[in-house]
């Protein structure tokens, strides 16, 4: 469960979170919003590359703000990026093991890539380049990432983006069957309103970095202000 | 939903032997020089063979720019100065103490991997031309002080300086007193550390690095202590320079302090990215630059100084139109006979 409290982050003159309060529970929830409406920022600061100047948040009841990025990660914090970040010269399976090497045991080590690798079905490629990924590979990568040790919570950042239907599809089931198999809380931000209605049991929509609307999937999406403000409709 | 099925962890391999790539095998590194060390102590004459041996030496120094430069992007213009302070060290202990050469050789290391450490540590947060410009001064620096200080030669007291009279050659390791064991006790050591530094790429270091290398946001995102793995680079490049150092010390028993200015360091740098930081042999390949082209040319009569104009010229070359060295060159003819050349 996250809680953010009265948050706000300051970017020189803008304020893109703006006094955000919300808290999360379901096991997978969506975090949508127009462009530049706040969402990758929020997850900076949930992972701690980006300071607020005031508010708290509380991932389980335990305060996140005094630790660092990487402390955060070894609480269990996973994160994947807007643009992936898989390392080209590093194997399918490297990616994922320069993870491994960081959060979890040595004898776990092994088990905990192989198991990621086998879930997202990169096994066939596991000791393929980076570079000789095609970009659902390198998004299955980024989500293997988020799968190593013991993950606790998940933000992925759109992580759908780029990919075709058949591809979304797949990807959409496999974010499902994370908090079952894995026990971890999933934040999800996409710009697909179909795929956050397929998955996410709860949504929080984000205006200039606002709580536009927080609450049940299908009521947030049909609340009226937020089809004014996201969906472009009267 | 076919997500159940894959939740079952894998019993067994998960690609068939075929598709799996072969990771840089170190054994290769092994293979590679002992057919190469073994062909010049059987040619070499004795001219050849003690370039060559300071060549091998070097190539270790080589092999730490290398890690920087290749694995992390960090331009570092003090790595000879280094090999001076491990064959100062080596020098100095071996005489003052006579310990078997071994130890003389390893306290080398180990000072220059501090040293290394100590001249990166306000480097960490530098980058690019900044990180350059700090390290060519300590290259400067360390060039001032070898100058006034010279190298241990036997004497007494801190520097060890003996003054004309009563001077010493530092003696050879006991089991390696001539000059063609001495050579393969170079190449031995020069493989172990090459090999040491290819482990590094093919684990955990090496999967830290080239996050790192990616981006410190991901890299930090991954949980890699960014600091802490730039901190063992430099500790390891200084390693490798003070191993190269001592090696050098023993190859002629004596070092001269005229022999490591500040343009050693520079010329190092650019003869690591001539020779290719990108691959093993890149190391061996700007050894054989630094000792063995000058010899060639000496041998044929011409100017030792031309060299310095061939490696402008290849320094050019590389920049322009080689950016991974000779080694990518020869990596990437290669790769068109075994597909998939190897690092
Ligand atoms: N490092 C930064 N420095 C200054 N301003 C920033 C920085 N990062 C983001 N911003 C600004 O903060 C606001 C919110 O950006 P953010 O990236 O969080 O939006 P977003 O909701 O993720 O948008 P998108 O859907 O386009 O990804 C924008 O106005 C952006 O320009
Ligand atoms: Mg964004």
């Amino acid at each position: 469960m996250i809680e953010i409290e009265t948050l706000s982050v300051r970017f020189g003159g803008i304020k893109p979170i703006d006094q955000l309060t919300a808290m999360l529970s379901a096991p997978v929830s969506g975090l949508i919003g127009p462009n530049g409406a706040g969402k990758t920022t929020l997850l900076n600061v949930l992972s701690g590359f980006v300071r607020p100047v005031e508010g708290a948040i509380r991932l389980d009841g335990r305060s996140l703000l005094p630790l660092s990025p990487l402390q955060r990660v070894r609480a269990g914090l996973r994160r994947s990026f807007q643009t992936e970040q898989v390392v080209e010269d590093l194997t399918a399976r490297d990616n994922l093991a320069a993870l491994a090497d960081n959060v979890a045991s040595v004898g776990e080590r092994s088990r905990t890539t192989d198991r990621a690798l086998d879930f997202v079905g990169l096994g066939s490629v596991a000791h393929r380049l980076g570079a000789r990924l095609n970009l659902f590979e390198r998004r299955l990568v980024e989500l293997g990432k988020c799968l190593i040790g013991t993950p606790r919570l998940i933000l992925l950042d759109e992580p759908a983006a780029g990919l075709t239907d058949e591809e979304g599809a797949r990807l959409r089931d496999l974010v499902l069957a994370i908090p079952d198999a894995f026990g971890a809380q999933v934040v999800v931000i996409d710009h697909d309103v179909e795929l956050i209605r397929a998955i996410c049991a709860e949504t929080l929509v984000l205006d200039y970095g606002k709580r536009l609307a927080l609450g049940r999937t299908e009521t947030v999406l049909a609340d009226p202000d937020v089809r004014r403000a996201y969906l472009g409709e009267l | 939903m076919n997500t159940q099925r894959t939740l079952v962890p894998a019993a067994v391999p998960l690609a068939p032997e075929a598709t799996v790539r072969k990771p840089r095998p170190l054994l290769a590194v092994a293979l590679a020089m002992a057919i190469f060390s073994a062909a010049i102590a059987l040619f070499a004459n004795a001219f050849w063979l003690s370039a060559l041996t300071s060549a091998m030496a070097l190539s270790l120094s080589v092999a730490g720019v290398a890690v920087l430069y290749g694995q992390l992007g960090l331009v570092s213009l003090c790595q000879f100065a280094l090999v001076g302070v491990g064959g100062w060290v080596t020098l100095r202990i071996g005489h003052g103490l006579q310990p078997p050469f071994e130890v003389s050789l390893l306290a080398g290391g180990v000072v220059a991997a501090l040293l290394g450490l100590l001249f990166g540590v306000p480097a960490l947060r530098l980058r690019g031309l900044y990180l350059a410009l700090v390290t060519l001064m300590l290259a400067g620096a360390f060039q001032i002080v070898i100058s006034a200080w010279g190298f241990p030669d036997g004497g007494p007291g801190f520097l060890g300086r003996a003054d004309g009279v009563g001077r010493s050659m530092l003696a050879r390791p006991a089991l390696a007193t001539e000059a063609v064991p001495y050579f393969l006790y170079c190449a031995v050591i020069a493989t172990l550390g090459l090999m040491l530094v290819q482990a590094h790429k093919i684990t955990r270091p090496g999967r830290a690095w080239a996050l790192i290398r990616k981006g410190e946001t991901v890299a930090i995102a991954s949980g890699v202590n960014v600091l802490a793995y730039k901190a063992w680079a430099f500790a390891l490049s200084g390693f490798l320079a003070g191993i190269a150092g001592g090696l050098l010390a023993g190859n002629v028993g004596q070092l001269e302090g005229r022999a490591f200015s500040a343009f050693e360091s520079l010329n190092l740098f650019a003869l690591a990215t001539v020779g290719g930081a990108f691959h093993w042999y890149g190391a061996v390949i700007a050894g054989l630059l630094l000792r063995a082209l000058p010899a060639l040319l000496t041998d044929l009569g011409i100017d030792g100084y031309v060299t310095i104009g061939i490696f402008g010229v290849a320094l050019f070359h590389a920049l322009a139109t080689a950016p991974t060295g000779i080694a990518g060159q020869i990596a990437n003819l290669l790769a068109r006979f075994t597909r998939g050349g190897e690092r």
